[in-house]
């Protein structure tokens, strides 16, 4: 047959199989409908664009079965199972009308007779809905037979064989040995292999030579480095907070704590839920504590003037949306807004989800609270933790007694104030209406003091103790909505009497506040000094403190007091921490001054004095975490009117989409069950979503090409049954082992595949999605500059602690507001690697991010990898390269002497892992010839590189040999 | 799933599998293939290559504008000194702001009720154009007749970071393209030895918005903006290193190029055959760049006319870049110049002292850049774009609810002032009015991403079609919600 010939008999043949299903034959004969194949497609082109999540003109929706699917003839529902005539579906589709029939002309426009005759087929056989794949839980697939059982290593190779059988391709020939050991080498420590262990590889010849390097491999302490970076992308970690001041941030330990946790290959359920919730675990310990800085490595903004709560909420949603993408590959950022516009998830499904983070104690502030003091050296981390706990035991303790103390009737007369000033133009007023209130009237200024004079209420004789209330203005909004809050930075109280031209004051002991685990000391109130008891920086409830006199005062007849309120705290370009509404209350009774003059309680707090002293000795950084807000000021959760957080709509309840939880109503009760959830047998998605990103990293695109997106419209894997089968072995056979998987990936026939192809190959799977031949992709930006250290060996292999800052050309750090410099490390933090070089969001290194190394902002699972003249650039000219490239030079030379052919084959070898042919030979010693000759000529241009002209020539070839393709991929 | 070849990765697919089905199979089989499909053999139907991502694509139809020049005032100059004169809100000069403008309003700076602020300047009307403007701008003012005004913009962010995420990303989250980024996307790069986007900050600060607003979010980094300097390398890594010269770099790149060859040879991996491109592209740039960004080619007149001073940063230095650069065909030139931030908390912010030193530093600048573009029959196919991120409160600020010593306000997001020029826009037309104090736009204000679709008709680009597909969407520049070109200031 001529291949026009063949040609025209394929397109002869679709015109058949369309006819035929467009005739919508006996539905016995007719082939089975597949929904998520055939016909959600159809309504996704064609029809959700009006009638979908966002809008459902008329009320149809074909995202939502119950919603088009009618439950009997009756029923005036658009698709009638088994009836496609009486289905009005049909008829809008088919009719001549051009008024009636959908889509309209103006949108997608008439369907094709080969999508009319699938949905009437389809109905015809019971117009069976079948949820999206990635939504029904994997199920083993059977082992495939296969052409060639042999060539199978791992179980996850059938899979692949199966494909290639059916696609007609056979798989390519074992990589040679020195390919796949650099393979592997990179994939699993980010680093070239050595000379010595390429050596060593090729010359063992034990039948397990490769399950030993993969095992020692993944033994190094290079394994966590390697795999920490693709995991702090995910994790949008950075050195600086973000934004327009883009402030710097102590977060390394949790640097630290991810690759500690790879190398000591923590289960990923198990570091899932330290991430998520290692703070709700019971005896949390310290590294528990620092796996939540997760999801505090989202973004302040510190930028004067903007609102703490609008950039608190942004941090909740920025959580909920990357939880979503990293552990379900499902895209949640449209929900905030109306519900999905192609998948079932409901707009107030994003808010059950929002819920499950919103109750956490961070509150976009500058200071980062809440933190934990991380000691500096891993050793004490048992130590201080145990400290922390006996201290916040002592403080409950505390709080505990001052809870049974505040529910005594202590016969609490109201103060009814008759005067009531304030400095720097706020202006105030007093109210009587039932009980006596002073509040603000008009504009706040910053820093007011407060000075309140109110007659003694009868019957009080001497003062045992002062209450303060503070009220929101709106109490009933205050909830959902925050109100601005207020720190008492001082309050002094003070006599006056017609004869007494001194008020005398009354010394105040203590300020007991209402809340336990306060951020700032609530006796700092009754000091002279900025901070205090308050509701810092939101006020979403009524509050109340008790200020108590260190012994009972007595009080002249008719005497007045004097109130005075400082509110130092606060800068001045956020808004006014000042009170706005107060009422005050005084007791006779001595029952708070017995209370903080006794034994019992003076000897907690020198307990807590001492254990903070001994804490105070452990050198320590402060590291923002995850903390649960105590169960009184828990924040209740409504969602947002069309995505604006200043309007709240419906209050709801934790918990997580229905389509993801088909067996429940999906109601969680906290981050910790969310986390469980996740990783539990019940969820179709983590381990898919996890295997799928893994793949990726090694062979250069995921089984799912949209790492990020496993919904309907992002790509269908390539090959679902060796997805399902790597995802239920790493989560069942494997106990969520990244180490075991990665080995059997590695050891597969699989991914020992020689990565060479022909332009056949090429042409017919360009990227390789069948598997046909090896991997081969770019080396990460991580991975350029590691091996350029490492090869020249200049490469540091010191491990954890603060971030580094290589060589950065000058003016890079230009960022308003902020005085931090850049300034070079000393000695061989010079020369780490490149895990730990600081990231400044607003200003990434730039050699980094010319290799595609995010900006760490938002969540990424998946960098692009591009190829572009900026890279080369970088690698010829970055003053870094060139002190490798000198490094190499050097190194060439000493290896293998004066023969130049040795030093050449030398630094090829340690560049690319294998040996040069006697071409590339050839081309290297041109260019070191007519460099010589050139430097030669120019003694001082070689002075300028390198010294003499020999050693200037042979820096000249190691330049080009960090340069090659052979070293820029793996 | 949508079948439009936009989304570059799937296109590498198609692209490579359609090339080598031409080449493979001769002539014969390959233009049968495509007729086919219902499409014309040797389709005139622009494909995108990823393996040349900046290659020229055809516009969606015939531009007004080739390429834009960007000037964003960081911080967010004062329309109430410079374009708005409100003779109205002169006269309530000092008078509390009713409270009617208050209600339910969020400001940065200002709480309860702030005084109402009149222009500080004098204003008059340009005597060809009958347009207003204070005497801060001399220079500027001669070039009325070539500018467009858009006095009704608004945006929905007053920060400045996020605000300026919005106008340059049209999303005022991070993790979204710029506009020069889509524009690039668009339309590549005509110069290959340049890049086709390129940022150049004066002020002695970076944006507020940082790097992002010149980044390509979740389109490809080859998209990003390059920030050039006007000191040292102007593209980092640029210069050679001490000890190289271009001699023995050419030959460095001969030889890697020769070297990759055979390794393209035996590998057969295309990225390879890109890469060797990519590095004689550097090598070609090295060139290139460096002569663009030499300052000191220009003439005496020409430095005169910009005031520039070749070796420093400044405003008017990149303006002068900025002209070379469109001359040699950069697709998208953007200029932020920090310092514009007048809230009025001392000397440099006031809106008189530290506006007046602002205007001085860019009046003469733009005026020059451009009357050169014109004299060079540039401006007809450059669109350029000035503005800040939003505008400024008709009230004057009164941070921490007290008197401040110098003069200030408040950021401003429901009305601000931006003009365009050149490209394809009406000179000394001003389009969109504001209420008697310019606090709302009176009738349906211009929003960023009204501005953003009108940007890119103007350059031949139908917003609602350039598109990427990214996390289940097709994104876009203009976002979801709907937007409008706005033609009434098209020419």
């Amino acid at each position: 047959m001529s291949p026009r010939c063949s040609i025209q008999f394929i397109v002869w043949i679709g015109w058949l199989c369309a006819s035929a299903a467009a005739l919508a034959l006996d539905p016995k004969t007719a082939p089975p409908i597949d929904f998520s194949h055939d016909i959600r497609p159809i309504f996704n082109k064609n029809c959700v664009g009006c009638h979908g999540g966002v809008k459902r003109a008329g009320k149809i929706s074909f995202i939502y079965r119950e919603v088009v699917v009618a439950q009997d003839a009756n029923d005036d529902k658009p698709i009638h199972p088994g009836d496609p005539e009486n289905s009005e579906l049909i008829r809008r589709v088919t009719t001549d009308n051009e008024d009636d029939r959908m889509p309209p002309a103006d949108h997608a426009g008439k369907l094709s007779e080969h999508d009319i005759g699938q949905l009437r087929t389809w109905i015809q056989q019971g117009a069976k809905w079948k949820e999206h794949w990635a939504w029904i839980k994997p199920v083993e697939p059977a082992p495939p037979k296969v052409s060639k059982p042999r060539w199978i290593r791992q179980p996850l190779d059938a899979f692949v064989l199966a494909k290639l059988d059916a696609e007609k391709l056979k798989p390519s020939p074992e990589a040679d040995r020195a390919q796949w050991l650099r393979r592997v080498s990179f994939d699993l420590t980010g680093l070239p292999p050595t000379p010595e262990e390429i050596k060593n590889f090729a010359d063992d010849k034990s039948r397990d030579a490769s399950e030993k390097v993969v095992d020692r491999l993944l033994a190094s302490p290079r394994f966590g480095e390697r795999w920490a970076s693709p995991w702090l992308d995910a994790a949008r970690h950075a050195d600086s907070m973000g934004y327009e001041k883009d402030p710097l941030r102590t977060v390394w330990p949790y640097r630290d704590w991810v690759i500690r946790a790879l190398n000591d290959d923590l289960p990923f359920d198990q570091f899932t839920i330290k991430q998520l919730a290692g703070d709700l675990l019971p005896d949390a310990t310290m590294a528990d504590q620092i796996a939540t800085t997760f999801h505090r490595n989202t973004q302040v903004n510190t930028e004067g003037g903007t609102d703490d709560e609008e950039f608190r909420v942004a941090a909740v949603i920025d959580r909920v949306s990357t939880t979503w993408e990293v552990w379900q590959g499902t895209t949640m950022r449209c929900v905030q807004c109306h519900s999905h516009p192609y998948e079932p998830i409901k707009h107030d499904e994003f808010y059950r989800s929002f819920a499950l983070f919103n109750t956490t104690r961070d509150w976009d502030l500058a200071d980062e609270t809440p933190v934990v003091q991380v000691p500096t050296n891993e050793v004490s981390f048992a130590e201080a933790r145990k400290l922390d706990a006996a201290i916040s035991a002592k403080h409950l303790e505390e709080f505990a007694a001052l809870t049974n103390l505040a529910a005594r009737n202590l016969n609490w007369q109201p103060l009814l104030p008759d005067k009531a000033t304030a400095t720097k133009g706020t202006k105030l007023a007093i109210q009587t209406n039932g009980t006596s209130e002073v509040c603000t009237v008009g504009t706040v200024a910053h820093h007011s003091q407060f000075t309140i004079e109110a007659p003694l209420p009868a019957g009080i004789t001497n003062l045992g103790a002062l209450q303060i209330e503070v009220l929101p203005e709106n109490p009933d909004a205050a909830r959902l909505t925050p109100e601005i809050g207020f720190v008492i930075s001082q309050l002094r109280l003070a006599i006056v009497t017609n004869s007494n031209t001194n008020n005398d004051e009354i010394k105040l002991a203590h300020c007991f506040g209402d809340e336990p685990e306060p951020f700032q000391d609530s006796d700092d109130s009754v000091r002279d000094d900025k901070s205090g008891w308050g509701a810092y920086p939101r006020l979403t409830q009524p509050r109340r403190a008790v200020f108590v006199p260190a012994q009972t005062t007595a009080l002249p007849a008719g005497a007045t007091l004097q109130i005075t309120i400082a509110h130092e705290f606060g800068a001045k370009d956020m808004s006014a921490l000042v009170t706005r509404r107060l009422r005050l209350s005084v007791t006779a009774a001595n029952d708070w001054i017995e209370f903080s003059g006794s034994p019992g309680f003076m000897a907690r707090r020198d307990e807590i004095a001492g254990l903070q002293k001994l804490r105070a000795a452990i050198p320590s950084v402060n590291l923002p975490v995850m903390r649960e807000q105590p169960e009184l000021f828990r924040r209740a959760t409504a969602t947002f009117a069309r995505g604006n957080w200043l309007a709240k709509g419906e209050v709801v309840q934790p918990g997580v989409p229905k389509v993801f939880s088909p067996d429940s109503d999906g109601t969680l009760s906290n981050r910790l069950a969310l986390a469980q959830w996740l990783v539990s047998p019940a969820n179709p998605l983590t381990a898919r979503v996890t295997v799928n990103r893994l793949w990726s990293e090694l062979f250069g695109i995921g089984l799912v090409e949209t790492v990020e997106d496993f919904g309907s419209s992002g790509q269908p894997p390539s090959n679902q049954a060796l997805l399902d089968h790597l995802a239920l072995r790493f989560q069942n056979d494997l106990g969520w082992s990244v180490k075991k998987l990665l080995r059997e990936i590695m050891l597969s026939a699989t991914y020992r595949q020689d990565a060479r192809s022909t332009p056949d190959l090429v042409a017919r799977d360009p990227r390789n999605r069948l598997l046909a031949r090896g991997p081969r992709s770019r080396l990460s930006a991580e991975m350029v500059r590691d091996q350029a250290l490492a090869v020249s060996g200049l490469l540091s292999d010191k491990m954890f602690g603060p971030p580094v800052m290589p060589l950065q050309p000058d003016g890079i750090w230009d960022v308003i507001y902020s005085k931090v410099k850049w300034e070079t490390s000393p000695g061989e933090d010079q020369h780490r690697r490149a895990l730990y070089t600081f990231i400044r969001r607003t200003t990434g290194y730039p050699s980094a991010a010319t290799f595609d190394s995010p900006s760490r902002e938002v969540c990424l699972t998946r960098r692009i990898k591009t190829n572009t003249p900026l890279q080369a650039l970088v690698t010829l000219n970055d003053p870094v390269y060139v002190e490798c490239a000198v490094a190499l030079a050097a190194r060439m030379q000493r290896k293998a002497g004066d023969d130049l052919r040795n030093q050449i084959t030398h630094g090829y070898e340690l560049a690319t892992g294998r040996s040069p042919t006697a071409n590339d030979l050839r081309t290297l010693e041109k260019l070191q010839r007519s460099a010589l000759a050139r430097y030669t000529a120019h003694p001082d241009l070689a002075k300028q590189l390198n010294g003499s002209p020999t050693e200037a020539a042979l820096t000249l070839v190691a330049n080009a040999l960090l340069n090659l393709d052979a070293s820029l991929t793996k | 799933m949508n079948s439009t070849l936009r989304h570059l990765e799937r296109d590498t697919l198609h692209q490579i599998t359609r090339r080598h089905f031409l080449r493979d199979c001769a002539t014969g089989m390959g233009a049968l293939w495509l007729t086919s499909q219902g499409l014309p053999a040797f389709s005139a139907v622009p494909r995108r290559d990823s393996s040349k991502p900046l290659a020229v694509l055809p516009p969606h139809f015939a531009p007004k504008a080739k390429r834009v020049i960007f000037l964003h005032m960081a911080g967010a100059p004062s329309q109430f000194e410079m374009f708005q004169p409100k003779p109205e809100l002169a006269k309530l000069d000092g008078k509390d702001c009713p409270q009617e403008f208050l209600a339910g309003q969020r400001f940065a700076f200002i709480t309860g009720t702030p005084k109402l602020l009149g222009p500080v300047h004098p204003f008059h009307q340009e005597a060809k154009t009958g347009l207003w403007v204070t005497d801060r701008l001399p220079f500027l003012e001669k070039h009325f007749n070539k500018l467009c005004f858009i006095h009704s913009m608004q945006t929905d962010q007053f920060n400045h970071a996020p605000a300026q995420l919005l106008v340059h990303t049209g999303n005022q989250n991070l993790g979204y393209a710029s506009f020069g980024a889509w524009t690039t996307y668009g339309l590549g790069s005509v110069n290959e030895n340049l890049p086709g986007y390129i940022v150049l900050l004066s002020g002695g600060n970076n944006p507020d918005g940082g790097k992002s607003l010149w980044g390509s979010g979740f389109l490809p980094s080859v998209y990003q903006g390059v920030q050039c300097r006007s000191k040292g390398d102007p593209v980092l890594y640029l210069d050679n290193p001490p000890g190289i010269d271009r001699e023995l770099r050419g030959d460095v790149v001969k030889a890697i190029s020769a070297l990759n060859q055979k390794t393209y040879e035996r590998v057969g991996d295309p990225e390879t055959v890109t890469r060797i491109a990519q590095y004689e592209l550097a090598y070609r740039m090295q060139v290139s760049a460096t002569d663009a960004f030499d300052l000191t080619k220009e003439s005496a007149e020409t430095h005169a006319l910009y005031g520039t001073k070749p070796g420093t940063e400044s405003f008017a230095n990149n303006c002068l870049l900025a002209r070379r650069l469109a001359e040699r065909g950069v697709r998208f030139v953007q200029l932020f110049d920090w310092g514009w931030d007048s809230h009025g908390t001392d000397k440099k912010t006031s809106v008189t002292d530290g506006l007046s030193a602002k205007c001085r530093e860019i009046d003469q600048p733009i005026a020059a850049l451009l009357a050169d573009l014109e004299v060079r029959g540039l401006l007809d196919e450059t669109l350029v774009v000035w503005g800040g991120e939003f505008g400024r409160t008709p009230m004057r600020e009164n941070r921490g609810g007290v008197e401040m010593a110098f003069i200030g306000r408040d950021h401003h997001p429901a009305a601000f002032t931006i003009w365009l020029a050149g490209g394809g826009v009406k000179g000394g037309f001003s389009f969109g009015e504001t209420d008697p104090i310019g606090y709302h736009p009176l009738g349906e204000p211009v929003q960023i991403r009204d501005l953003h679709a009108t940007l890119l008709h103007l350059l031949g680009l139908e917003h609602r079609d350039l598109t990427y597909s990214y996390q289940g969407l097709n994104q876009k520049l203009t976002g979801v919600r709907s937007s409008k070109v706005i033609k009434e200031i098209i020419a």
